[in-house]
């Protein structure tokens, strides 16, 4: 479905990204996980056709995006870290909006909204004004919106930030139901996130993927991540904050546990 | 075609939902009408052309305003890349928004009609005259919003792409002052870049090619370097 083969972009003289490439299978959920600037959402907007790669290739559905990209965005669901929404709309008129831009045929265009509406659980507010929403409810209609084409690939740019715990887990359960028949990208921080969605998780940092590994092999290989996953201390932080130590949300992130290990490992080699 | 109107609407749409627009619409309305009355009762003569001056004056201040969020809010909010990501033409975005924006203006511009109806009612006006005025202002908006869509591309600030829409347009709009201290060709070209040498021929009913050439090419050159701009700022 997806094919990335030495993907490198510069922003000016900055490297964002080095030489990163991938294979992703159709109906496969892939997890990007990496702290900030290690180059996610750099790829994601590559992959979405909005940013052009400095070098390197991509193809989705077999098809080039930097020759065919109408093309391929019509396959492409994207929702943005910010769920790009026009707060002064109605939720239905910004998902028609979406669909007339996203090629949906009109006489479909209807019935593609309620069936959004539904599976993102939003219609009971689909006549209200953005604006007025929660947060929680904004990113649901996102999500909506990168839907309504019904997309072969969907890409999640860390469809959970600053969602509160309930929010997350309602998010997370969509995600859940959205992944079938679809190939989904999602970036997270979230270790029990990608334990709960991801099949495959490619691991960024500082432009390069360091990992690239299903989730099952990773743990395999790395059994001590298994035990050290719901870390030690952020997870004091949290509980500082009155949150439970089993609470899904409040993970260490997997980059974290993964590097943190890593280190210990050569400390040890080093011993 | 489909995607500009649905664009268009959409830009009508916000732009009807926000307070700025129909303070715009009133605040322009009734400067013009005193001045379209103050003219009147001192020319005493069946024809727009003073007014129409005011109204290519007044537009200059009242442009940017209109234009500033265009693509500086889709920036600041991220709306830009939903537009962008969907199988949407740069050049369908750019001349969606440009219709959207034009159609507010021309409905301004369509209220003034009023005063045609008036000195007909009581005198006995050059219609052509009166016409050709309109295709002028109107043209001359056209071109306006153009240089606002650009300066709007260029930044996440307002305030910024307002201030650059007003430089560009009083530079464009006085250049024709500058033209004492040039001569020759220099002298041509910045008579022939000034606004007001252009509406000062269809305001007394006089089109020419050099006028129409002038107004579509400078339209069409300032949308392309929107286009250009969001998509090189964009992917640079």
């Amino acid at each position: 479905m997806v094919i990335a083969k030495n993907v490198t972009k510069y922003f000016g003289g900055f490297l964002a990204l080095k030489d990163v490439s991938f294979e992703i299978n159709k109906g496969e959920i892939v997890g990007f996980l990496g702290q900030n600037g290690a180059g996610k959402t750099t790829l994601m907007r590559i992959l979405t056709s909005y940013l052009s790669a400095t070098s390197g290739k991509i193809t989705i559905g077999g098809k080039d995006i930097s020759k065919d990209s109408l093309a391929v965005r019509k396959k492409i669901g994207y929702l943005p870290e910010t769920p790009p929404l026009y707060p002064s709309m109605k939720v239905r008129d910004y998902l028609k909006f979406s669909a007339e831009l996203k090629d949906v045929p009109s006489k479909y265009q209807s019935k593609q909204i309620d069936k959004v509406l539904q599976e993102c659980n939003i219609t009971d507010i689909r006549d209200k004004t953005i604006r007025v929403l929660s947060k929680g409810y904004r990113q649901r209609v996102g999500i909506a919106q990168s839907i309504i084409n019904d997309p072969d690939l969907l890409i999640l740019d860390e469809p959970t930030n600053g969602l509160d715990p309930i929010q997350i887990l309602q998010v997370r359960k969509l995600i859940k139901n959205l992944r079938y028949e679809r190939t989904v990208i999602l970036s997270t921080h979230i270790l029990s996130e990608i334990e709960q969605i991801a099949q495959r998780v490619l691991i960024l940092r500082a432009g390069k993927i360091i990992v690239d590994e299903t989730l099952e092999s990773l743990l395999n290989s790395n059994p001590s991540l298994k035990n050290k996953s719901i870390g030690s201390g952020l997870l004091q932080e949290k509980s500082e904050l009155g949150f439970k130590n089993d609470d899904k949300g409040f993970a260490l992130t997997l980059e974290e546990v993964f590097i943190r290990l890593h280190l210990q490992g050569s400390e040890e080699r080093d011993e | 075609m489909n995607k500009i109107i649905s664009i268009a609407k959409k830009e009508l749409g916000g732009l009807f939902k926000s307070p700025i627009a129909y303070i715009i619409l009133v605040l322009t309305i009734s400067i013009f009408n005193i001045f379209f009355f103050m003219l009147i009762d001192e020319n005493r003569e069946a024809n727009l052309r003073d007014i129409f001056k005011v109204m290519e004056f007044l537009f200059i201040f009242i442009i940017p305003i209109l234009t500033m969020k265009i693509f500086s809010e889709e920036k600041s909010t991220g709306t830009i890349e939903f537009l962008m990501t969907t199988p949407t033409t740069n050049t369908a975005i750019v001349l969606g928004k440009y219709l959207g924006s034009l159609i507010f203006v021309s409905v301004i511009i369509g209220m003034t009609t009023i005063y045609y109806f008036i000195i007909e009612y009581f005198g006995q006006p050059d219609r052509i005259e009166i016409f050709m005025g309109y295709i002028g202002i109107w043209l001359e908006v056209a071109f306006f919003v153009s240089v606002g869509m650009l300066t709007s591309s260029w930044t996440r600030n307002q305030i910024l792409a307002a201030i650059s829409s007003y430089v560009i347009l009083f530079l464009l709009y006085f250049s024709i002052n500058f033209v004492k201290y040039f001569e020759g060709p220099v002298e041509s070209f910045i008579q022939y870049l000034s606004t007001m040498s252009h509406l000062e021929n269809l305001g007394i009913g006089l089109i020419t090619i050099g006028d129409l050439v002038y107004y579509l090419s400078g339209i069409v050159i300032f949308l392309v370097l929107t286009r250009l701009s969001i998509e090189n700022r964009l992917r640079s």
